[in-house]
Parts: C-alpha cells; sequence; structure tokens
C-alpha cells in the first residue's frame, strides 16, 4: 500500500501538462528546432521554412504550438514582415 | 563600408527595353554614388499572394551590393517617384552570402 501512495503524488507533481491527453515527455521535453546544429536559415527569401510557421490565415504561431526558442521566434516574426511587404507570403 | 540587399517589384505590363532600363538605372545608381553591385538576380515572373495596387503579378529583381549611407539615400530618392515600380526593400547585412538562391528554378 506505501508503495501505492508514492505513486500517486508523483503524478499530482506534473502539473506542467498542457491538456490530459497528452504526455508530459513530448511536449515539455522538445527543444528549439531553429537551433540545433545543421538549422535552416532564418530568412525573408526562404519561404519554404516561413510558411511551416504560419496558420491557415497568415497568421504567426505561438511558440507554445511550435516550441521554438525566444531568440529565433523574434527572428522570424521580423522576417515574416518582410516578406509579407514584398507580397511573397 | 556596408552590405545591403534589394528587392524591386516592376510592374507586369513593361515591355522587355523597359524592364532592362529598371535594371540598368539601378545599378548605375549604385555604381556611381561611391557604391559597387556584387550580385544580380532576376527572379522573373511571381503571383503576388494577395493584390498589391490593383495588380496581381510583377518581375523581381534582386540587388546585392556595397555602399554607404548616401548611397541609400540616392535610390530612395529615385524608387519613390518612379512610375514603372510597385515596391521595393532595402535589408542591412553585416555578411552576405552569394551562393544560396532561393529562387533558382523560376529562372529561366
Amino acid at each position: 500500500m506505501k508503495k501505492k501512495k508514492g505513486k500517486k503524488k508523483f503524478q499530482t507533481n506534473s502539473m506542467s501538462k498542457l491538456s490530459l491527453f497528452q504526455k508530459s515527455e513530448m511536449r515539455m521535453g522538445r527543444t528549439c528546432p531553429l537551433s540545433k546544429k545543421d538549422a535552416p536559415i532564418i530568412d525573408y527569401k526562404n519561404i519554404k521554412l516561413l510558411k511551416r510557421y504560419i496558420s491557415e490565415f497568415d497568421k504567426i504561431l505561438p511558440t507554445k504550438i511550435t516550441s521554438v526558442s525566444q531568440n529565433k521566434q523574434r527572428k522570424l516574426s521580423n522576417e515574416i514582415k518582410k516578406a509579407r511587404t514584398l507580397g511573397l507570403i | 563600408m556596408n552590405f545591403y540587399e534589394q528587392t524591386i517589384i516592376a510592374k507586369q505590363d513593361l515591355s522587355k527595353n523597359q524592364f532592362d532600363k529598371v535594371l540598368q538605372k539601378y545599378e548605375k545608381l549604385i555604381n556611381e554614388s561611391e557604391g559597387k553591385v556584387l550580385k544580380t538576380e532576376n527572379w522573373g515572373l511571381l503571383n503576388f499572394s494577395r493584390k498589391i495596387s490593383k495588380y496581381n503579378k510583377g518581375y523581381y529583381i534582386h540587388l546585392k551590393f556595397q555602399g554607404k549611407p548616401t548611397t541609400i539615400e540616392s535610390i530612395k530618392k529615385n524608387a519613390n517617384i518612379d512610375k514603372e515600380i510597385i515596391r521595393y526593400l532595402i535589408v542591412r547585412y553585416k555578411e552576405l552570402d552569394l551562393k544560396t538562391e532561393y529562387f533558382s528554378k523560376i529562372k529561366n
């Protein structure tokens, strides 16, 4: 019985889950995909990359969904705005 | 000296002679005002994602050059008046990479 109590405490501690049906390791442990070693260059000409971080209605996706780091997200949003003025996106 | 990139959108209904004049005009402007053109790219006709001043398509010109802030003043003066251009954008870089071309497939 003592062992079961210990397990229950461990489950209640993981309150940082985003939803009930998600495994905590999947979402919270993810690192930034743009700050790896061979990461693609963020540039306003690289449309293929920028279109991955845009919603159906041409809005910029938040870091909660994409898990991009804070520094790279600022660069992304600046480059997306440059591409918008040229009519590429 | 700083490194810059300039992209120009010319109007769709230009003839070939008019289009070549636009390219030569801006290359001259840079070279005469203490600058130097390193590379020119011609992206060709591209579709806009939405209408820009009643146009659906446009010719794209891309220039990579070296220059001083006085060169950019002379470009902006001419580009704002120019009737053959819809829009333009100038970006400053610390280093330019001349190898990668993102629009190489469209180039004829």
